[in-house]
């Protein structure tokens, strides 16, 4: 009995103390929450860059943050309550997974803000309907579609280094639209910069399985492709490894993939995940957040190009810098729709 | 096979035993309670060396699990299947099987409730509800029962068709849902079914008002009734008695009469049974529908949950409790006090650990002497 006693004063003790060690964590300043897909925040993607986000935004203005991880699709929902529950500030969901739970959450919790990368809210029958307190994050994929597109129709027309056949290419996963805006502004670039480059497109259909984006890749490259352009997540991958054992170059997409394949990779169009959740955190703060679309660009640094190789001459690299300065000045707006289908 | 083997033949709510305290202890629960303390106390060495407060971080697990109604509510929507799963591995083991294939069976169970479900949307409750109902046991039944007709007849080992029942069920729904006959547009991003009908939906449990957001379905019922019927059909039927008989010993239960392929049979369809009841109930009671991802990692889960168990009615409610709130509390771990929700999966793997290394378990047991009247 004695024994019992101590034992429950122990643990009483811990209790108390660990409990004062969470109160804590509770201040006055903002509280930013982030709820990652199933990609996990590792995935080197969307997830990660979203976390780096959230971190910088952390550093600059001693906002607290937390994360949660969701390892299962159906953790979406009761993760994204877990913020709002606690009346965090604003609660950021990745990615277009997550448009039907954002939905459901914001609606249950008018007073919490939300936003969604690459989304925007969609009831139960997957018809989207904005709400006055769900932010969603879009993209302007085709300006960075029309950047790395610049630099592969530079290679093409030069024929610089293994590009000998004039001709470039491109993968998407599954024809949905930050997919096809990619691709529109790469082939928009190149019809522009050398109208005599043959341009071919392709989809594995499919984000995850590598087996069957090399399969495309290997089939482009067999057409005299020798550029490639993946647009195609995890699948993309695969795209990228065909070139890889062809010996012909790729170009990556939303993180910067240099480090796929050096020497491989001469650039990757970049979808700054990690600025967009930046500055809707500065909205905030600021009192300036916009419910509704919001679109993360060249204009204001969402969008941009990768790390060059080496290979990539000089001429290529003023080309993309001379259409950055003029996307952004808007003498250039890059097309969104795909014209090469197949 | 020790495990199952080494298990009393008789369940904890079984007649009173005779037998010292201290024995009932070390047979009984000491095995597991330790087991999860070692895991934890492990745990915290990882949370030291990874520079944070392992009182700190085990309190926040506890408050994630149960701080707030909601977070109550959440860990019983996970343990709910995780029971359930449970259960139909515990009942293979006690027959001497070891059924690997609770997350296929579970996944059957919710493509033919999804199915049902979605087919008849305009059928009332009374008669929806029941057949969707049946639709998921009848079809994980039937899921688990081929394992079992394979070991009766051709001697194919259970573990090894059951492993890969779980593969097959995976690509085959892949496969239904993205471009075959079940596949439905929908706002999830993910190939899915379309919605089950109002019918056939197990209603929320708790009002909206009470618990903003509550996703505590009636499902919780049907798992607490499965686990009487587990108990009732193990220990107070002859089917049961057979069954506990074939797996203390085939060859002794065919002497007695009992032939022990039949009862492979029956024993796999009935786990498989109670992992299709897991899977229907995701279906009617959470997301009215089935999609490609669903539900991962219950069935496997679910062997955890059955040891640490043992393989008993209580035990495997417990611990099915017990790996909910490591899920639900996880995440608020990391979101609260910033330790990677992936220390509970150590954990976890930890409490396997230890169990599977039940000697030395049962070594540390035996040296404190009585534990249980050390504590008095």
């Amino acid at each position: 009995m004695k024994r019992l006693l101590v034992l429950a004063f122990i643990f009483s003790i811990l209790f108390t103390t660990s409990c004062d060690a969470l109160s804590g964590l509770t201040g006055s300043s903002l509280k930013i929450g982030l709820v990652t897909d199933v990609g996990g925040l590792n995935d080197k993607s969307f997830n990660a860059l979203a976390n780096t986000g959230r971190l910088d935004a952390a550093k600059d203005f001693g906002v607290q943050t937390s994360v949660i991880e969701s390892k299962k699709q159906e953790d979406y929902v009761p993760n994204l309550t877990t913020f709002a529950q606690q009346n965090y500030d604003l609660v950021i969901g990745v990615g277009f997974l997550m448009t039907n739970s954002v939905w459901k959450v914001a609606k249950q919790f008018p007073n919490v803000k939300f936003a969604i990368i690459d989304g925007a809210p969609a009831d139960d029958a997957g018809k989207t309907e904005n709400l006055p307190n769900v932010a969603n994050l879009f993209f302007k994929e085709q300006e960075a579609g029309y950047l790395v597109g610049v630099i592969a129709a530079t290679m093409a027309k030069d024929k610089v280094g293994k590009a000998t056949h004039n001709t470039v290419c491109s993968m998407g996963g599954i024809p949905i639209p930050p997919v096809d805006h990619y691709i529109a502004g790469y082939q928009d670039a190149v019809k522009t910069v050398s109208p005599s480059t043959t341009i071919l497109n392709g989809y594995s259909n499919d984000f995850v399985d590598q087996a069957k984006g090399k399969e495309v890749g290997l089939n482009h490259i067999s057409k005299n492709c020798d550029i490639l352009f993946q647009v195609a997540g995890g699948s993309g991958l695969g795209y990228i490894a065909a070139a890889k054992d062809k010996g012909v170059y790729a170009i990556g997409v939303d993180a910067d993939q240099a480090d796929v394949a050096p020497g491989v990779v001469i650039t990757s169009a970049l979808k700054r995940v990690n600025k967009a959740v930046y500055n809707t955190v500065k909205s905030v703060k600021d009192k300036a957040y916009k419910s509704g679309d919001n679109f993360f660009s060249i204009a204001n640094d969402g969008i941009g190009y990768g790390k060059l190789d080496p290979i990539v001459p000089a001429n290529a690299k003023a080309a993309a810098e001379q259409a950055l300065t003029d996307i952004k000045s808007g003498k250039i707006v890059p097309k969104d729709t795909v014209q090469v289908k197949g | 096979m020790t495990l199952a083997s080494s298990a009393p033949p008789t369940g904890p709510l079984a007649a009173p035993s005779v037998r010292q305290p201290s024995a009932q202890w070390a047979q009984g629960p000491a095995v597991p309670v330790i087991s999860v303390l070692v895991a934890l106390f492990i745990g915290a060495i990882f949370v030291l060396i990874s520079g944070h407060n392992p009182i700190r971080a085990y309190a926040a697990l506890i408050l994630g699990a149960f701080g707030s109604p909601y977070d109550i509510s959440e860990t019983l929507v996970i343990a709910v299947p995780l029971t359930l799963a449970g259960l139909s591995v515990a009942v293979a083991f006690r027959t001497g099987l070891f059924n690997i294939g609770a997350q296929g069976q579970l996944l059957v169970g919710a493509l033919a409730a999804g199915w049902t479900g979605s087919q008849f949307p305009d059928l009332p409750g009374i008669l929806l509800l029941p057949m969707t109902l049946v639709s998921g046991v009848l079809g994980g039944a039937a899921y688990g029962a081929i394992a079992g007709w394979l070991k009766a007849t051709r001697g194919v080992n259970e573990v090894i068709t059951t492993i890969m029942q779980n593969y097959i069920v995976v690509f085959v729904m892949h496969w239904l849902l993205q471009d075959g006959p079940m596949s439905a547009p929908n706002a999830l991003g993910t190939p899915a079914s379309s919605p089950i009908g109002a019918g056939a939906i197990l209603p929320i449990i708790i009002p909206n008002e009470l618990v903003p957001l509550s996703r505590l379905h009636a499902g919780i019922v049907l798992a607490v009734l499965a686990v009487v019927l587990f108990w009732f059909l193990l220990w107070r039927t002859s089917l049961g008695y057979e069954l506990r008989a074939v797996g203390l010993g085939a060859r002794a239960a065919a002497q007695a009469g009992i032939d022990p392929r039949r009862r492979m049979i029956l024993v796999m369809a009935i786990a498989g049974g109670f992992a299709g009841l897991a899977g229907m109930i995701q279906v009617s009671g959470l997301f009215h529908r089935v999609f490609d991802g669903f539900s991962s990692g219950f069935g496997f889960d679910a062997i955890a949950v059955a040891l640490l168990g043992k393989n008993s009615p209580i035990g495997i409610t417990l611990a099915a409790i017990l790996f909910a709130a490591f899920a639900r509390g996880g995440t608020l771990m990391q979101a609260n006090a910033s330790i990677s929700s992936h220390l509970v999966e150590v954990i976890e793997a930890l409490v396997l650990f230890v169990i599977a290394a039940e000697t030395i378990v049962r070594a540390i047991a035996g040296r404190r002497g009585t534990p249980a009247e050390a504590l008095a």
